[in-house]
């Protein structure tokens, strides 16, 4: 077996430092019913932050399915709207790609709370205010132009040779789509489709402005960064697990492009 | 490439174009319609600068802004000034070390403000375990702690970009050029960093306008005073002003403005040098 390379072992010790025992201390925390300072070690394990997750007091539970659904539903959305304009994007059929390129990256550069403020004006009158469809719309205005900009990296003469290839060959549009096309593209789609969800599971201004009535995971999770680390710790934990769940799906769909 | 096929591209983009048009010029023109119309659902007869004579009076704007482009200035320097090397380092290792060098970049910046709590503030880890805290990071004065937060994620979300655009050619101008006699400044600043410019400008670009209209990184480990014009508008809108929420949206039009304004800046200066070359 090959022995790791000296750079895989200090590119995994400084992990370590950076990145796993910062992860590991909040882990500690969550289940630390008292850490005292100056202690390093907690004087006490519980499940008092667990036990909040599960109460209907902090609605962390409500608020995992809300930022779930949106996040579901807003990536759902995104995708085979942003297909053509990703195709088109990618295979540079575009006269002048730079205006499109600045309406795409404006929502993006500019800050999710005044993008949700603006948004909300309109949403009260259409009653779409602290609703999941208001949260979704709202989601989507910074979803979109990430899932445009991410597939249409996947797009390229190399997949329309291919498609090309298909048409010859006989192939009906959706044979095309779902024989060619799409395996094709698959590892570009799953990194759009990730980057979507988590652009959308990451949103606190943009949720807080259209939806303060509805919970998601970062409104319930910023007070307890202030009030109660314990509480903040357990919350914090399950806020990272889709995140790292979808890397992983991401990543095992990638491993074998076309 | 004929006129059936332009047209064709701009009709695959309407979809998307058209919705992120709608819904985002729908957001600017509500915050403008907000920020002067302090009762809402009145007519646009009511209509008041108002709220924008009062966050222009507001001696907080100046702090703001001044706190706002100090944090910008001091993250995105530091995640620039790093994300350089690193990607330098890192250009000639596999997907394992670049994956584990990027691991921060999916992790939302509320989880690394967390972290940095329990770690970094007064009566955290570091201070029990080293008995005294160095500096002050959480919710101190000069916005450090904001600023370490982002540093944090964007230098790997840097390096990525610039590691995009270092090819296996680069590495054979480098070597002809290391033959020529050059120096590895020399190198440096006639061979690599013509090719990572650009990158590192989009990316530059990207994490500044992020820092500059930040939102729940301040509020987690920023200080109460200054704010920065997002936790400022934030706070008019939860104040018990008249018009709070006019004012809040009269500022978040103003952060609006001053990143569209930068950007489209940036875009000018880019076209040009790309005309001149």
């Amino acid at each position: 077996m090959r022995e790791p390379s000296r750079a895989l072992r200090a590119a995994v010790a400084a992990a370590v430092v950076l990145y796993v025992l910062p992860l590991v201390a909040l882990v500690v925390r969550a289940f630390a019913d008292e850490w005292r300072a100056p202690n390093l070690v907690p004087q006490q394990f519980g499940l008092r932050g667990v036990d909040a997750l599960f109460s209907t007091t902090t609605r962390a539970g409500e608020a995992l399915v809300q930022s779930l659904s949106v996040a579901l539903l807003t990536t759902a959305i995104a995708v085979p709207i942003a297909w053509t304009a990703a195709r088109a994007i990618g295979e540079r059929r575009l006269r002048r790609p730079i205006p499109v390129f600045v309406l795409i990256a404006l929502p993006i550069l500019v800050p999710g709370y005044a993008t949700g403020i603006g948004l909300s004006e309109w949403f009260v009158r259409l009653d779409l205010a602290d609703t999941r469809t208001g949260l979704v719309l709202a989601h989507l205005t910074v979803v979109l132009p990430y899932v445009v900009l991410v597939l249409a990296a996947g797009f390229g003469p190399k997949v329309s040779e291919l498609e090309e290839m298909g048409r010859s060959a006989g192939l009906a549009p959706w044979q095309r789509l779902g024989w060619v096309t799409l395996p094709a593209v698959r590892a570009q789609l799953a990194v759009a489709c990730v980057i979507g969800f988590l652009v959308s599971w990451g949103q606190y201004g943009l949720s807080l402005a259209v939806g303060a009535g509805e919970p998601t995971l970062p409104g319930v999770l910023l007070p307890f960064l202030r009030r109660d680390q314990q509480i903040a710790a357990a919350v914090c934990l399950v806020y990272l697990a889709p995140a790292a769940v979808a890397l992983l799906l991401a990543a095992r769909a990638s491993r074998s492009p076309l | 490439m004929s006129r059936r096929e332009r047209f064709g591209g701009a009709l695959a983009v309407a979809p998307a174009g058209a919705a992120i048009a709608l819904l985002f010029a729908g957001a600017v023109l509500g915050a403008v319609e907000a920020s002067v119309l302090p009762i809402p659902g009145e007519g646009l007869s009511q209509a008041t600068l108002d709220a924008w004579r009062n966050v222009f009076r507001d001696p907080a704007l100046g702090d703001a802004i001044r706190f706002s482009v100090q944090t910008t200035l001091m993250a995105t320097l530091i995640s620039a000034a790093l994300a350089v090397p690193a990607a330098l380092a890192l250009r000639d290792h596999g997907p394992a070390v670049r994956s584990i060098f990027s691991a921060p970049v999916p992790v939302p910046y509320l989880v690394i403000s967390a972290v940095a709590t329990l770690w970094l503030a007064g009566g955290g880890l570091l201070e029990r375990a080293l008995g005294f805290l160095p500096f002050d990071v959480v919710r101190d004065q000069a916005g450090l702690g904001i600023a370490l937060v982002y540093v944090y994620h964007e230098v790997p979300f840097l390096t990525l970009l610039i590691l995009a655009s270092l090819g296996t050619e680069l590495s054979q101008r480098e070597e002809a050029a290391a033959v020529l006699g050059a120096s590895w400044r020399q190198r440096l600043a006639w061979v690599v960093w013509p090719v990572i410019r650009l990158p590192m400008l989009v990316g530059t670009l990207g994490v500044g306008a992020f820092v500059f209209g930040s939102f729940e990184v301040p509020l987690t480990v920023g200080p109460t005073y200054p704010e920065t014009l997002s936790t400022l508008a934030d706070d008019k809108l939860s104040g018990s002003a008249f018009d709070g929420r006019a004012q809040a949206a009269a500022l978040l039009v103003l952060v609006t403005a001053i990143t569209v304004a930068i950007t489209f800046a940036l875009v000018w200066l880019g076209m040009r040098r790309t005309r001149r070359a």
